[in-house]
């Protein structure tokens, strides 16, 4: 507990003694001035941010490097990826890659992408009053994410609701939501159900090995993993969630608060990419679900 | 010519023999190992002895004399990686070794405070230790310096050259696994327990044969994992811990059930077990897991020749506090009606102190080390804490769409009533001397959280002050009748070790950067000193030459610094720093 989602209100340092150079976020002015643009995504996390294996073993992929390689391009600038080990908490990956810097390297990056656009979250208040975010601001949703079941059609008929997992094995990967969602909800009755693998992926291989009968995860990952398997014999299931909290959210992006300037400029990006349908390209690519966030549709 | 020659010649042999002489005295042994509470002239274990006890019969700096000490050298760590230093030197014929932030580790010599060497452990890109980059301490053997990295690795180093002997990667720091704590060394294996966040670890105890770094066993801390012995260098199942897996945890949250041995431990040779502590089950949010998640927020009493669990005490069952119950168990003996008990003490984060039967870790007696306790009103006859329910944090899933739940007030906060900080206890007095630390914590739902771009329920929590004046509490506290004989309060928290000496003595540092001397028997501050950062780190006594010394490390860091809220008004003037400070009488 006593990192998660911690109200940190952190100690300042107050000397900059690795790399002064590169250790701030820089404003639009310095990113055209340098040439180069430093784009924070999370390591390891398909159908994301990852380094390939087979014939494209280390070659950096995933829609966020996609869409990064893309951003770097319309402003004419290098990209340099910075590579995120996820804390417990966004407020803490926030923090560690793009306004402070964690303590052990306090370098950051330009700009940080997977980030929510929720303004309930970027108007958080801290205990004391102060906003939690105001270092960061947040924008340009690009994607609307959600919670998606995919399940054995042998073993299981129908996914109506979640209670089938009470009968059901359900495969998750460890300290995620869907872990926590499947050991709490309804009193934990579908608690012992829940079986936990390393990751997504090795939870999709239980499945296909016939150890789980279902998986749970992010609707991205979920479908971009389903294109390897046969969709009759492993459907995506239509069930809700209740009691999870958030049933959809907006996924955005973020700049240090006093560099608006370049929040605008790639907001520009994005917003010019969705409308021409690039966007949906980079996710049909990598085979995943695409929902448009709501921005975009009232402003159509 | 030839007469200058020979006396050369003749000079250069001496020099030679006395060299050898030297090295082979300078190897540490077992026996060195087991004695080291009743040797003066080297520290040779964490905790001045394997007990732990951190007590000295060394009295040339008593109540009377203390007012006369003055620092003889400082040695600056160096730098611009100036974080928590939380270590204690270790002192062997005249040199002292002691690790700092970041992973490294220096010979100095302790007479003079020269470098006589430094190692840098590279650590990779990465690496999320939880709580600052410290390290509390290296592990003596023969002719080693044995200590644990940030990303997980136990390494050996030559004491006269700082190379490297072996190195072995105790886990994979991909996984969230890192080593802060002191190896210690016991019939010639290293033992050493592991760190790691909430990224679903599960906590293990490993020994290592000293001489090469081979494993010899490893023991989960967890119920329901198999332990492992080495045979003649083949991997054998040594029983599963606990028995068998699901007893006391729902589904398969075994699989990931946390209880980190991060905090080291200690050993007695008179029952030859060895003591380690385990931190708080994941995920941290109980209701998740109802049952009592062993082995976590525990003591366990584990054989050093064969990793198994002699016994176990759960000082915190179901944590949902975050109680770690990593802190030291400290063997002491004493007379009650004409006959001699085995105990062992300790003091948990949860706010309780506990003596227990160290032969079959029965349950003696147990008393508050806070004034606050809000999560149980008690222990039961058996030690287990009377749960007060309304005090349990509330599960997020419960939270009302939308709406930030009520918030629970616990004390003592999740840094707990006493953190690691080695507290010390005093065979001329029979009191323990506990840094504790009076705060609290409100924690309540949060509809509004994000993980790795997933939304979902999570909570939100802030650690405040009890009292206005003052949050540290060094307490002395008799084992035998719970009584608090006297108490030092200092404004901010309390991080540091603490040493007793025969001297009436009782050393400790605070974060504002003072060593601070008080007398044993009343608390009056004797001696005080500052060393210019804040002291996290342990002090320690030993005699050179004829003379008492005192050493500690000054280098405000460690976990309070990386929370906010009020605590933080309290410290974020204190400023960073990271250097030895060694003390003695004037001659």
């Amino acid at each position: 507990m006593k990192k998660s989602n911690s109200r940190l209100l952190c100690f300042a340092f107050s000397c900059c003694w690795f790399l002064c150079a590169t250790a701030f976020s820089r404003s639009y002015d310095d990113i055209i001035e340098s040439n180069e643009i430093v784009i924070a995504v999370y390591s390891d996390f398909r159908p994301f941010s990852y380094l390939g294996n087979g014939i494209d073993k280390g070659k950096e992929q995933g829609i966020d490097v996609d869409l990064a390689r893309i951003i770097a391009k319309k402003l004419g600038v290098k990209l340099r990826l910075r590579w995120m080990t996820a804390d417990e908490s966004v407020d803490d990956d926030l923090r560690n890659n793009l306004w402070k810097g964690h303590y052990l390297k306090r370098t950051v990056a330009d700009l940080m992408l997977r980030v929510p656009y929720d303004r309930e979250y970027s108007l958080l208040r801290d205990d004391i009053g102060e906003l939690v975010h105001q270092h960061v601001h947040m924008f340009a949703p690009f994607h609307t994410e959600s919670w998606q079941v995919i399940y054995n059609s042998k073993k299981i008929e129908s996914v109506e609701t979640i209670a089938v997992f009470q009968y059901h094995d359900i495969g998750v990967e460890v300290d995620s939501i869907p872990q926590f969602y499947l050991t709490s909800a309804f009193r934990g009755r579908m608690r012992d159900r829940a079986k936990q693998f390393p990751s997504i992926s090795e939870a999709i291989s239980a499945m296909t090995e016939s150890k789980v009968d279902a998986v749970m995860g992010l609707t991205s990952q979920i479908s971009h993993l389903q294109s390897q398997l046969s969709k009759t014999d492993y459907p995506l299931a239509k069930n809700a969630f209740p009691m999870i909290g958030r049933q959809q959210w907006d996924i955005g992006m973020a700049v240090k608060a006093d560099y608006r300037q370049l929040g605008y400029a790639v907001a520009d990006i994005v917003e010019s990419m969705i409308k021409t349908g690039e966007i949906e390209k980079i996710f049909a690519k990598y085979n995943v679900i695409y929902k448009l966030p709501n921005l975009y549709k009232t402003s159509e | 010519m030839i007469k200058t020659t020979k006396t050369k010649a003749l000079s250069l042999s001496m020099i030679v023999s006395l060299a050898l002489t030297g090295m082979a005295n300078a190897n540490v042994t077992n026996k060195d190992i087991l004695n080291d509470q009743m040797t003066t002239e080297d520290v040779v274990t964490y905790g001045l002895g394997l007990k732990g006890q951190r007590y000295s019969p060394l009295k040339k700096i008593n109540t009377e004399t203390v007012k006369e000490m003055r620092p003889v050298w400082s040695f600056s760590l160096g730098g611009e990686k100036q974080r928590g230093q939380e270590s204690q030197p270790m002192i062997k014929d005249g040199v002292m070794y002691i690790t700092g932030s970041y992973s490294r580790v220096f010979a100095i010599d302790a007479r003079t405070g020269d470098e006589l060497w430094q190692y840098d452990a590279r650590l990779p890109d990465g690496i999320m230790p939880c709580c600052d980059v410290i390290n509390r301490g290296v592990a003596l053997y023969g002719d080693l310096v044995i200590f644990g990295t940030l990303d997980a690795k136990l390494v050996a180093l030559h004491k006269d050259t700082g190379k490297v002997v072996w190195k072995k990667k105790v886990e994979d720091y991909k996984a969230g696994y890192s080593i802060t704590a002191a190896p210690i060394v016991v019939k010639g294996k290293v033992i050493t327990g592991v760190a790691g966040g909430e990224f679903g670890i599960v906590g293990k105890v490993r020994a290592y044969d000293a001489k090469n770094g081979n494993l010899v066993w490893e023991r989960p801390t967890v119920e329901g994992h198999m332990g492992y012995i080495w045979k003649n260098g083949k991997k054998m199942e040594n029983g599963i811990s606990g028995g068998k897996a699901g007893q006391t945890w729902p589904g398969d949250l075994w699989k990931s059930g946390g209880a980190a041995p991060w905090n080291g431990g200690t050993y007695d040779a008179d029952v030859d077990l060895l003591f380690f502590g385990t931190g708080n089950p994941a995920p941290w949010n109980s209701h998740l897991r109802p049952g009592d998640n062993y082995f976590s927020s525990s003591r366990l009493a584990i054989d050093p020749d064969t990793g198994k669990i002699v016994w176990h005490f759960q000082t915190t069952p179901h944590d949902g506090w975050d109680y770690d119950g990593v802190n030291e168990l400290i063997s002491f003996d004493y007379k009650q009606n004409g006959k001699t008990v085995k105990a062992a003490g300790t003091a948990d984060r949860n706010g309780f102190f506990y003596v227990l039967n160290r032969e079959n870790g029965d349950f003696i007696r147990g008393f508050p080390i806070v004034d606050k306790i809000s999560w149980a009103s008690g222990l039961d006859k058996n030690g287990r804490p009377i749960y007060i329910d309304s005090n349990r944090p509330g599960n997020p899933a419960d939270s009302k769409k939308g709406k930030k739940g009520t918030t629970v007030t616990s004390a003592p906060a999740f840094l707990g009533a006493k953190n690691w900080m080695p507290m010390a206890y005093s065979k001329d007095t029979e009191l323990f001397y506990v840094p504790t630390n009076e705060w609290e914590m409100d924690i309540w739902n949060e509809p509004t959280a994000y993980k790795k771009g997933s939304a979902y329920l999570g909570a939100g929590f802030t650690i405040k002050a009890i009292n206005e004046a003052y949050i540290g509490v060094l307490r002395a506290m008799d084992p035998k009748t719970g009584k608090e004989v006297w108490r030092y309060k200092n404004y901010s928290p309390l991080w540091s070790g603490v040493l007793a000496t025969a001297g009436n003595l009782v050393f400790i540092g605070n974060p504002e950067g003072y060593l601070l001397g008080l007398n044993a028997k009343t608390g009056d501050v004797e001696y005080k000193f500052n060393t210019g950062s804040g002291i996290v780190g342990s002090p320690i006594t030993w005699e050179m030459d004829g003379e008492q010394y005192i050493s500690v490390l000054s280098g405000w860091g460690g976990a309070v610094p990386l929370w906010g809220g009020d605590v933080a008004k309290r410290i974020k003037h204190l400023n960073q720093g990271g250097s030895v400070w060694t003390f003695k009488l004037p001659k």
